[in-house]
C-alpha cells in the first residue's frame, strides 16, 4: 500500500471493510480471554495499515500522522483488541527518529519515565505496557550514559506480568532489569515529548471513532425498540441523548482530525492541538458512553450488546498518555504563560498546513 | 453530518491579520469589550467599518459590498466579535437582511438597500417574534391587509433588539388566512419611522434597554417593500434562519471575559485552575473548527442547516460553561460595579448567559431539528 495517494476518508473505509466481517463478538471474547485478536492483526498487517505514518525508507508504509489516524478511527469503530496505534505511529515513529528500522511483527511502546541503560543492560521496569507479552517487539525510550536512547527489546527477554485495562485488552507489567536491548540508537532530544504527543493524539483518534460507532449503533437501537407504542427515539428526552452523543462525536472528530492534519505530510503533531484534541477526547469518552448507557437501557448493559465493548474501551483510553486532566493543565498553564493578549491569536491559529 | 478541518488560505489568514491590527488602532486601550454580538450599538464605529469594505462583505461587488466569500466574512466577524467590538448597529442587516435580499428581493429593493447596508447608512432590526409567538414562530398573528397601493399592517412585534435606533426591520406577518398555518405567511419590509409605529423598550434584568417592543398600527407598506413573494414567508424565514445559526457569535461572547481572566489571574494559576482553563480552550479550540468547516460547507453551496444547528446548540452551551467556569475559578462575590475589567465582565455574563441559550433557537428547538435529522438519517 502507499499511502500518501489515499485521502484520510478513503482510507478509514478501507480499514472498516477489512475489519467489518472478522471482528465477531466471538473473535472479541476470544481475544479478552487470549489477549490476541487472531485472525485480526494479520489483515491489518498485510495490507500495511499498522505503519501508517513510519517512512517506507524506514520499512513502513508511508502516510502522514493524518492518515495513520484515519486507520485508528476505524480501528476504534470496530473496538479491535489489536495494537494497530502502537506498532506503527507510536514505536514505528519513534524508532525511525533513531534512524532505526520497523522490525517485523506487532510492536509495542508507552512511555518509560526511569528505565536507564548502563553497562550491565536496561535498569527499571514500564508499567501499562500495551500488549507487551503478544507482540514480537518493545521499542522503549531509556536513559544512556550519553543522553536519551531508543532500545527495541525482545518481550521474550523481560519479565512479565499480565495486565489489563477495562475493555480487557492487555496492559502488561514490564520489567527489564537485566536485560539486554537488541538494538540501541540515540534519540533526538525531544523523541519522548514527541512519543507522548502522538500517544494522545492516538487515543483521541480511536476515541473518535469509537463514538461515532457508538452513535450509530445508539441511534439504530433506540430507533427499534419500542415502548408505550413507539420507538423510544421518538420521545424528546430520549433524542436529547441521541443529539448530546452526536455532538460530543462530531466534536472529537473534529478536534482528533485538526490536530492529525495540522502534522502536515512528515511532521509531528504540535502541542496545542495535541492537548486540545486529548482533552476533547477525555470528555466526549466520558459523555458519549453515559449517554449511550442511558439511551439503551438495561440491553447496553449486557455483555451480549455491542455497546459495552465500545464504552469499555472509551473508559480505558480516555485515561491513557495521560489523560484529560494532565492534558488540560498543560494547555492552560501555556496559554496562560503567553498572557491575554496572544489567548485569541494563538487559539485561531488554527489549521495552518495546506 | 458532514463536518470536514478546513484551512484558512494565506489569503484568508492575511485577511485575518489586517482586521487584527485595525481594530486595535481603531478600538481604545481601556476599551471594555461588548459580549460577541451584545457589543454596542455604534453607527460611527460601523462605518468607518464599512470604509474598510467590511460591512456586508458577502454582498456582490454590483450591489456596493466587496463580493466575498463567506469564510473571508466569517474571518473577520470572528476578530469583530473576539475584539467585542461595538458591532450592534449593523450586525442584523449584515448578518441576516443583506443575504436575504440577495436570495429574495427584487432587483430594485437590492440596489436600494444593499449599498446602503454595506456603506454601514443602513441599520435592520428582526420582526420575527411575538407576545404568543416564540419558538413556535409559524403561530405569529400579526397582519397586512391588502389596500389600494400596498398593505396595512397590524400586530405586535418583541424581542425587537434596537428598534428604537435601526431604520427597518423585517416584518413576519400573515397576509391570508389558511388552514395550513405554515402557509399565508409573508415578510414585509417595514420603515422603523412609519407612522403607526411605537417602539417601547423591553427592560431586561439588568436593567439595559436594548429590546423592545413595537406595536404596528394600521402601519402602511408599499408594495415595493415586499420581501420575496407573498405567502412565501416561512419558507423565506426558515432559509434565513440557517444563516444566523452556526456563526462566531455562538462561541466567542465570552472571549472578553477569558482574555480578561488571563490579565488578572494568568500569573498564579494552580494545577486545578490551570486544568479548568485548559478544558475551555480545548472546547473552544474544537467548536471553532466546527463553526468554520459549516461556514466552508455554505461557501461551497451546500445547506448544513442539521450541522449549524448542532454547532450552536454545542457553542452556546460552551458559553454558559465558560461563565459558571470562571465564577468558580475566581471565587469572588459578584460585583457590577468591580474594580477589574474581569468583575465587571463577569458580572455582565452571569446576567446574560441565558439569553444565549434562547436567542436563534432555543437548545430545546435546536435538539429537536437534530435529533430528527439523526432519527431520520437511521431509517
Amino acid at each position: 500500500m502507499s499511502a500518501p495517494a489515499i485521502e484520510s476518508g478513503e482510507l478509514r473505509d478501507a480499514v472498516a471493510a477489512v475489519l467489518r466481517d472478522r471482528v465477531t463478538p466471538e473473535v472479541l471474547e476470544a481475544a479478552e480471554r487470549d489477549g490476541w485478536a487472531a485472525g485480526v492483526w494479520e489483515p491489518l498487517a498485510d495490507g500495511g495499515f499498522a505503519a501508517v505514518s513510519v517512512t517506507e525508507a524506514a520499512g513502513g508504509s508511508g502516510g502522514s500522522v493524518a492518515q495513520a489516524c484515519a486507520v485508528l478511527e476505524a480501528v476504534g469503530a470496530a473496538a479491535v483488541p489489536v495494537p494497530a496505534a502502537e506498532t506503527g505511529l507510536l514505536a514505528g515513529r519513534l524508532l525511525a527518529s533513531a534512524d532505526l528500522e520497523l522490525p517485523d511483527g506487532a510492536l509495542s511502546t508507552t512511555s518509560s519515565p526511569g528505565l536507564a541503560l548502563g553497562s550491565g543492560g536496561l535498569a527499571g521496569a514500564v508499567a501499562r505496557v500495551p500488549w507487551a507479552r503478544a507482540v514480537s517487539a518493545l521499542a522503549l525510550l531509556a536513559d544512556g550514559p550519553d543522553g536519551p536512547v531508543v532500545v527495541l527489546v525482545d518481550p521474550g527477554a523481560a519479565r512479565i506480568t499480565p495486565g489489563r485495562n477495562l475493555a480487557g485488552e492487555p496492559r502488561d507489567h514490564v520489567d527489564l532489569d537485566g536485560v539486554r536491548p537488541l538494538v540501541t540508537a540515540p534519540a533526538p532530544p525531544d523523541a519522548g515529548v514527541e512519543l507522548r504527543r502522538r500517544g494522545a493524539l492516538s487515543r483521541a483518534a480511536l476515541v473518535a471513532g469509537a463514538c461515532r460507532a457508538v452513535m450509530d449503533l445508539t441511534v439504530r437501537y433506540t430507533g427499534e425498540r419500542v415502548q408505550f407504542g413507539r420507538p423510544v427515539s421518538a420521545f424528546p428526552a430520549v433524542a436529547t441523548h441521541l443529539v448530546r452523543i452526536a455532538e460530543q462525536a462530531e466534536t472529537v472528530a473534529m478536534a482528533a482530525r485538526s490536530a492529525a492534519a495540522n502534522a502536515g505530510e512528515e511532521g509531528e503533531p504540535a502541542p496545542l492541538d495535541v492537548a486540545a484534541a486529548a482533552v476533547v477526547a477525555s470528555e466526549a469518552a466520558g459523555a458519549v458512553a453515559a449517554a449511550a448507557h442511558q439511551a439503551t437501557g438495561a440491553m447496553g448493559m449486557t455483555r451480549e450488546f455491542a455497546l459495552g465493548a465500545l464504552t469499555r474501551r472509551l473508559w480505558s483510553w480516555r485515561d491513557e498518555w495521560g489523560g484529560g486532566r494532565v492534558w488540560a493543565a498543560d494547555l492552560g498553564r501555556s496559554l496562560a504563560a503567553g498572557g491575554a493578549d496572544a489567548f485569541w491569536p494563538t487559539l485561531s491559529r488554527g489549521l495552518v498546513i495546506p | 453530518m458532514i463536518f470536514t478541518p478546513t484551512v484558512l488560505s494565506p489569503a484568508e489568514d492575511a485577511l485575518r491579520h489586517e482586521v487584527r491590527r485595525w481594530l486595535d488602532a481603531a478600538l481604545p486601550a481601556d476599551f471594555r469589550p461588548g459580549l460577541g454580538l451584545g457589543g454596542r450599538h455604534d453607527p460611527e464605529f460601523s462605518r468607518a467599518l464599512a470604509a474598510q469594505g467590511w460591512v456586508g462583505m458577502s454582498i456582490p461587488r454590483e450591489y456596493g459590498g466587496a463580493g466575498a466569500s463567506t469564510v473571508e466574512r466569517f474571518v473577520v466577524v470572528e476578530e469583530l466579535l473576539a475584539a467585542g467590538a461595538p458591532i450592534a448597529a449593523h450586525w442584523i442587516a449584515e448578518r441576516q437582511t443583506a443575504p436575504t435580499l440577495m436570495r429574495f428581493g427584487t432587483e430594485e429593493q437590492r440596489r436600494w438597500f444593499l449599498p446602503r447596508i454595506a456603506a454601514g447608512e443602513c441599520f435592520f432590526s428582526l420582526g420575527m417574534s411575538e407576545p404568543d409567538a416564540g419558538s413556535d414562530l409559524a403561530s405569529v398573528r400579526t397582519t397586512a391587509t391588502r389596500t389600494e397601493d400596498g398593505w396595512r399592517v397590524d400586530g405586535t412585534k418583541v424581542w425587537t433588539t434596537n428598534a428604537h435606533l435601526n431604520h427597518f426591520f423585517v416584518v413576519l406577518c400573515r397576509t391570508s388566512a389558511a388552514d395550513d398555518r405554515h402557509a399565508g405567511l409573508s415578510q414585509l419590509i417595514v420603515d422603523l419611522s412609519s407612522p403607526g409605529v411605537t417602539v417601547s423598550p423591553i427592560p431586561l434584568i439588568d436593567g439595559e434597554l436594548h429590546v423592545n417592543e413595537v406595536v404596528l398600527d394600521g402601519v402602511h407598506v408599499p408594495d415595493e417593500r415586499v420581501l420575496g413573494e407573498v405567502g412565501q414567508g416561512w419558507a423565506q424565514v426558515t432559509a434565513e434562519l440557517a444563516h444566523e445559526r452556526s456563526g462566531p457569535d455562538r462561541y466567542l461572547s465570552v472571549l472578553g471575559l477569558l482574555r480578561a481572566f488571563l490579565a488578572d489571574h494568568g500569573k498564579d494559576l494552580d494545577d486545578s485552575d490551570a486544568a479548568a482553563f485548559g478544558r475551555i480552550a480545548a472546547r473552544l479550540w474544537s467548536i471553532r473548527q466546527l463553526s468554520l468547516s459549516v461556514a466552508r460547507a455554505l461557501e461551497q453551496g451546500e445547506a448544513p442547516a442539521t450541522e449549524a444547528a448542532l454547532v450552536k446548540d454545542v457553542g452556546t452551551i460552551f458559553e454558559q460553561e465558560v461563565v459558571e467556569t470562571m465564577r468558580e475559578v475566581a471565587a469572588l462575590e459578584i460585583d457590577p460595579e468591580g474594580e477589574t475589567q474581569f468583575e465587571r465582565l463577569l458580572a455582565e455574563c452571569v446576567l446574560n448567559a441565558p439569553s444565549w441559550t434562547l436567542r436563534g433557537g432555543t437548545t430545546e428547538v435546536l435538539r429537536g431539528i437534530a435529533a430528527k435529522a439523526l432519527t431520520r438519517a437511521a431509517r
